[in-house]
């Protein structure tokens, strides 16, 4: 097995608040391979943006406690100095945001801000710097990119937008692209835009993507490897097509059942009923436990391990593989 | 002791005008120019009433004139040696004199007293298009002669021909001036002083005569010595210091700390009152706070066409019951002033011939006299010595000063009052206010605690005559408050008829001193202030228009470390800056 | 952009009309105050009708409100016998205005603008600091002196500041104003720099408190987070992207509180004994002087609204999400 791009063990990111210490990251250990894509479900708050960001160094270490290891390209991203970090940031690991309305500064030019980009990691001239950016700002699909590039944020569309923010981000060709739910702000059809755009690119830069969401059925079709979190952990891990036919915990059938179907007009979307827990108070036991329909007492004392299903496929239930199995046959894929 | 500058600083530039002579009205101004400036047929000895200072004494005239025997003559002969200061410097001659009377005749000018000389001097009527108009009554026969002949006798005179509009105007600047006010800032001396810079003027033509720089009303003036005055033809004037400046400072706590630490030697007027306290209790300033008689009386003014105070019982009433000595304390106190007992103040009208008809109230008000003279009102029905007769004696406006120390004032007033008048409703509105309202006679405020009034000369005509006198009614710019001696016609001018007839009807004639007004100002000089006495007993026992409570100290406050000798000037109601002398060696520096 | 200018140029004319109109209506109208009320002051004693005559043919006030009005109104544009902008003699003064107010106008403005320059170079780097250490010692020591700041009111600090530099330590000259072309550029100094730090304490902390407010809000902004994540280092997060549009709603702001003091700062001005605008203004209400309360009125209205105009212009130019046509 090849070294991995990313490699993250047992991060733990605490805030300690005036009510208590908020859990966002409790223990979460994953790999990216380089030039992969790993997609990362969950509900908002469940820890995935707050790891991601933990990765970034974006998390104010000083008013979060962070443990773990945090290994890019085998350095400890945790503990590196400052001036190290920024010259990974934007270099060799790019990140676009989930509101590119607000994720551009308002005041500078659009082809400005990338060229910054690029000044900042490269001894450039600025002007090479700008024709560069014009360059990505093709590359990502944007029409007549110099007089683009001369455009303030607020003249460009949401979905522009994005692709501008995704031109920044690989600009300088980033081992590891991180999609933070790049995809939420916008409306349907440009979200596919969006997604298809990150898949070509991904391909043409042999970019390793993180695309976090919330929405299974995106990143069912993006992604090598899917990873679902809760309440900071995670609960289920394994390849797209484990997770899509294969679901072994209940919370992943929530999400399943959540992603509405153009075949089923007429069957009512099934919310995963009640809301995601506080990260103050994790419930006792299973953190799931409070919502699941098939809570039963085990589950309210003991905290479920992440326990392989078969190959690279593990789940963290105290039901039995059989009943989980028996479950996903005649409740969850019957109705895909 | 010569040399020196006399320092001085003043909180804002309301002090004058414009310092044009003929059209300027206010006090100090007066004074500075009579004092430092100018000189006229007369003047004064500027310094207070014990040592004679508020008499007029010859100043340019040689001597006193002579009268003819009928009084409406008089003939003056002037020093030939007083010099107009550079760069005029040639003696002062009767046209000079000629001229300020054809200023103050001149319509344009607006000469703000000229009544005293127009309708007074034969050919004057102050409506002259211009100031090159002849003046019959005034005569020059050569340059150190000039003879006034008047309309009727007029026994002070004197006192109206020591006023700054009468003191000589150099000719050279006839016609350059069309415009009131604006001779101000050209001023030319005669003066031991001169302002600073004027002896650059370019008198060649009028085109060519620029503001002096030594003066700025927005920011000081400075006064220099007059190199062409001689202490010889001046007995008035010591002129000690080399120079006079006063600097215009918007804040007066700054001007006394200053005063304080020896930056300055002078500064008029009230000081506030943790200065106040300073200058009373720390010895290091005993005796530099001067508290001089102002020549000033505040009052309470009753109007005659407002019941009740239509019933003489009732002013008399509100005269015993008034604690005056109470408002004067919440005034700051015993260095304010003397409780009045009459209109005119001591040095006006010499305290020998005053009178005290209120005498049952010492001070503090006499509420027990006060009810039995309201017993005798036909405001109260019942006699039990209170104002009870229906809406007449409720809801009776007291217009008061708004501004501090005044609210507490009022409440004193008006609290002595209520036995008498428990309808009493107190307003207070801010002075500028208060005084536009009790000017428009249709208003007909009832009582007021608001205005004062101070003498224009040391002679009761000079003090009594707008205030008292029928002339002093104009329908919306009245100072006779009190409407004491209206006619028919201004009654009816005024939109007041039924509350004039209704005076009449209940009360008989309106009391007037217009006649005894003309009787006493024709008396010859040594009888006019009996007949002004007789006035004063007539305003305070028959008209009694007001209830008089204060006259008013003038406070001077000098740093007693460079003032080594002080002097007020009585007819000024200011420092003597003539007869003061300091002790820093300054030269004088231009601060406009 | 020029047609909008020119366009906002005519709303200023338009403006001060108005400006004009209210002011002659309120001075008018009030008690205490109209033709009668001038005239009665400057005649006198005796105020009899010809004299009262006579001071209003001299001052104009003998013809009907709205010729006078029309009479300011159109010398104040097309200008009067003492020159462009008319604005006509004072009845106190008895001298065309033009000279006093450009006068005072001038000590104004350099009490105003070095006021201002104290406040920038104190107020936002205090504010600037305390955000970038929220919750820290210096923030917390900085926001007690803001709090101080603002609730000093400039007639309480001004004497005592006035005591203690000039006569307890005699470290300053007194006060009053002291023209750099007559005493020398020390001379011209001493004597402002009391009135400026007091006058600048109060905007001082308001900016300090206001820069600190921006800069935290901005800091929360995702497009800062992005600054990081481009791998920038944090002077050129904090300088170019930061403080940029932290600092940018301070123009608003400081605009119009310049135009404001440039209309007189009548406090200061009066415990300093500067002869600025609002001592000026102050004076000329009390002492019913039409045509100087008319133009130190106007002379307000001008800079505010110029004010305006000017700082939606910079505005323009800062924000490009603002632009006008």
């Amino acid at each position: 097995m090849p070294e991995p791009l990313l490699e993250v063990k047992n991060l733990r990111v605490h805030f300690p608040t005036e009510d208590g210490i908020v859990k966002a990251v409790d223990g979460v250990s994953f790999a990216i391979q380089p030039g992969e894509t790993l997609g990362v479900v969950g509900e908002s708050g469940s820890g995935k943006s707050v790891s991601f960001l933990t990765v970034m160094g974006l998390i104010n270490r000083k008013s979060a406690i962070v443990e773990g290891e945090v290994i890019f390209q085998g350095q400890d991203l945790l503990n590196v100095p400052k001036e190290e970090l920024q010259a990974i940031r934007g270099n060799k690991i790019g990140m676009i945001f989930q509101d590119p309305m607000t994720s551009l500064h308002p005041f500078y030019k659009v082809g400005d801000q990338i060229a910054e980009t690029i000044l900042a990691h490269e001894d450039i001239s600025k002007k090479e710097a700008g024709t560069r950016a014009v360059d990505m700002l093709r590359r990502v699909g944007i029409p007549r990119p110099d007089e683009r590039a001369r455009q303030y944020p607020h003249e460009f569309s949401g979905g522009m937008r994005q692709r501008a923010m995704i031109a920044m981000a690989l600009s300088l060709n980033p081992d590891l692209l991180i999609a933070d739910e790049p995809t939420t702000a916008l409306d349907v059809t440009v979200q596919a835009q969006i997604l298809d755009l990150i898949d070509r690119l991904q391909s043409e830069f042999n970019t390793a993507v993180a695309l976090i969401t919330h929405d299974l059925g995106v990143v069912a079709e993006h992604c090598d490897y899917i990873q679902v979190m809760y309440a900071g952990r995670l609960v289920e891990v394994g390849t797209a097509d484990d997770i899509y036919y294969q679901p072994m915990m209940p919370y992943t059938w929530g999400l399943l059942k959540s992603i509405p179907l153009l075949t089923a007009q007429e069957e009512r979307l099934q919310p995963i009923r009640g809301l995601p827990p506080s990260l103050i108070h994790v419930p006792e036991g299973c953190p799931f436990n409070p919502r699941c329909p098939y809570v039963f007492d085990r589950c309210r004392v003991e905290t479920p391990q992440l326990l392989p299903v078969d190959g690279f496929h593990a789940a963290a239930c105290h039901l039995s593989l059989e009943d989980r199995k028996r479950i996903v046959e005649q409740e969850v894929l019957e109705r895909t | 002791m010569r040399g020196g500058t006399i320092r001085e600083e003043s909180p804002e530039f309301g002090w004058t005008d414009a310092f044009d002579p003929t059209g300027e009205y206010l006090g100090t101004a007066w004074g500075m120019m009579d004092q430092l400036l100018i000189r006229g047929l007369m003047t004064y000895k500027h310094v207070d009433a014990a040592q004679g200072g508020d008499t007029p004494v010859p100043d340019i005239a040689s001597a006193p004139p002579t009268v003819s025997a009928d009084g409406l003559t008089y003939d003056f002969t002037l020093k030939d040696n007083v010099m107009w200061s550079p760069p005029l410097s040639r003696a002062v001659t009767a046209d000079d004199f000629l001229y300020a009377f054809q200023r103050i005749n001149d319509k344009k000018l607006v000469a703000q007293y000229g009544n005293y000389y127009c309708g007074v001097i034969k050919g004057m009527d102050c409506a002259a298009k211009d100031d090159n108009q002849p003046i019959s009554g005034i005569k020059v026969t050569d340059p150190t002669h000039i003879s006034f002949t008047l309309d009727q006798p007029t026994g002070d005179l004197l006192y109206r021909l020591s006023m700054p509009a009468t003191k000589a105007v150099p000719v050279e600047v006839r016609g350059c001036f069309p415009n009131p006010g604006d001779y101000g800032v050209d001023l030319i001396s005669s003066g031991p002083y001169m302002i600073l810079g004027q002896d650059k003027l370019n008198l060649s033509s009028c085109s060519t005569i620029k503001p002096i720089s030594g003066y700025n009303v927005d920011k000081g003036m400075t006064m220099v010595r007059n190199p062409n005055w001689s202490a010889a033809t001046d007995d008035t004037r010591a002129a000690y210091a080399d120079g006079v400046q006063i600097k215009i400072n918007s804040n007066v706590d700054d001007s006394f700390n200053a005063l304080e630490n020896g930056d300055l030697d002078v500064v008029q007027g009230t000081p506030p009152v943790a200065v106040l306290q300073d200058f009373e209790t720390n010895p290091d300033f005993a005796g530099w706070l001067h508290a001089d008689q102002g020549d000033r009386t505040w009052y309470v003014t009753m109007n005659l066409l407002a019941p009740p105070f239509d019933d003489i019982h009732v002013r008399n009433a509100v005269n015993l019951a008034l604690d005056k000595a109470g408002i004067r304390k919440a005034y700051g106190g015993d260095l304010r002033g003397t409780l009045a007992t009459s209109v005119e103040p001591p040095t006006v009208l010499p305290q020998s011939t005053q009178i005290n008809p209120f005498s049952a109230n010492t001070g503090s008000g006499n509420a027990t006299a006060a009810m039995d003279e309201m017993k005798m009102s036909r405001y109260d029905t019942n006699h039990n010595g209170v104002c009870d007769d229906g809406p007449v004696c409720q809801n009776i406006l007291f217009l008061g000063r708004s501004t501090d120390p005044w609210p507490n004032m009022n409440q004193v007033a008006v609290a002595s009052l209520k036995p008498i008048l428990p309808g009493l409703d107190l307003k207070e509105v801010d002075t500028s206010t208060g005084y536009t309202t009790l000017q428009q006679v249709k208003k007909l405020i009832p009582i007021s605690m608001v205005p004062g009034w101070g003498k224009d000369y040391a002679s009761p005509y000079g003090f009594d005559f707008f205030i008292f006198d029928s002339a002093g009614i104009a329908c919306t710019a009245a100072v006779n408050y009190s409407l004491v001696g209206m006619t028919e016609a201004q009654a009816t001018e005024c939109g007041v008829k039924p509350e004039y007839d209704a005076y009449v009807q209940n009360n008989g004639p309106m009391p007037s001193v217009d006649d005894k007004m003309k009787e006493c100002v024709a008396k010859p000089a040594d009888q006019v202030d009996a007949c002004f006495a007789e006035l004063d007993t007539y305003l305070m026992t028959v008209a009694v228009p007001w209830a008089p409570w204060l006259w008013a100290t003038q406070f001077t406050s000098t740093n007693l470390k460079t003032v080594v000798s002080y002097q007020f000037d009585q007819n000024a109601g200011i420092i003597s800056y003539v007869n003061t002398s300091v002790n820093n060696g300054l030269t004088p520096q231009n601060v406009a | 952009m020029l047609r909008y200018i020119i366009r906002r140029l005519l709303w200023v004319v338009l403006v001060l009309v108005v400006i004009v109109a209210i002011t002659y209506s309120i001075f008018f109208l009030l008690p205490g105050g109209g033709s009668d009320a001038i005239a009665n002051r400057f005649a006198g004693k005796q105020p009899n009708p010809e004299i009262v005559a006579e001071v209003k043919q001299q001052f104009g006030l003998d013809k009907p409100i709205y010729v006078q009005f029309y009479i300011f109104t159109r010398n104040l544009f097309l200008g009067d016998q003492y020159g462009w902008p008319g604005l006509g003699k004072s009845f106190v003064l008895r001298a065309p205005l033009k000279q006093v107010l450009v006068e005072r106008m001038w000590v104004t403005i350099q009490l105003a603008v070095g006021a201002a320059v104290v406040w920038l170079l104190v107020g936002i780097p205090i504010g600037i600091l305390s955000a970038l250490r929220p919750r820290s010692i210096w923030d917390r020591a900085a926001m007690t002196f803001a709090l101080i700041g603002i609730s000093m009111p400039v007639f309480f600090i001004g004497p005592l500041a006035l005591y203690v530099f000039v006569y307890k330590w005699h470290i300053l000259p007194g006060s009053g104003y002291s023209p750099i072309g007559e005493d020398g550029l020390w001379q011209w100094f001493n004597h402002f720099i009391l009135p400026w730090c007091v006058l600048a304490l109060l905007y001082a902390a308001f900016y300090a408190r206001l820069s600190r407010a921006n800069l935290l809000d901005v800091m929360g902004e995702d497009y800062m987070r992005t600054a990081r994540a481009k791998g920038l280092n944090e002077r050129q997060v904090i300088v170019k992207h930061g403080l940029r549009s932290s600092l940018t709603p301070l123009v608003t702001v400081f605009g119009l509180d310049l135009a404001g003091l440039l209309a007189g700062a009548v406090i200061t001005e009066t415990v300093f004994n500067l002869p600025g605008l609002g001592q000026y203004a102050v004076r000329s209400v009390f002492s019913l002087d039409l045509y100087a309360i008319l133009d130190v009125t106007i002379i307000a209205a001008f800079f505010v609204t110029l004010a305006n105009l000017v700082v939606d212009i910079v505005y323009a130019f800062l924000d490009p999400r603002v632009r006008y046509t």
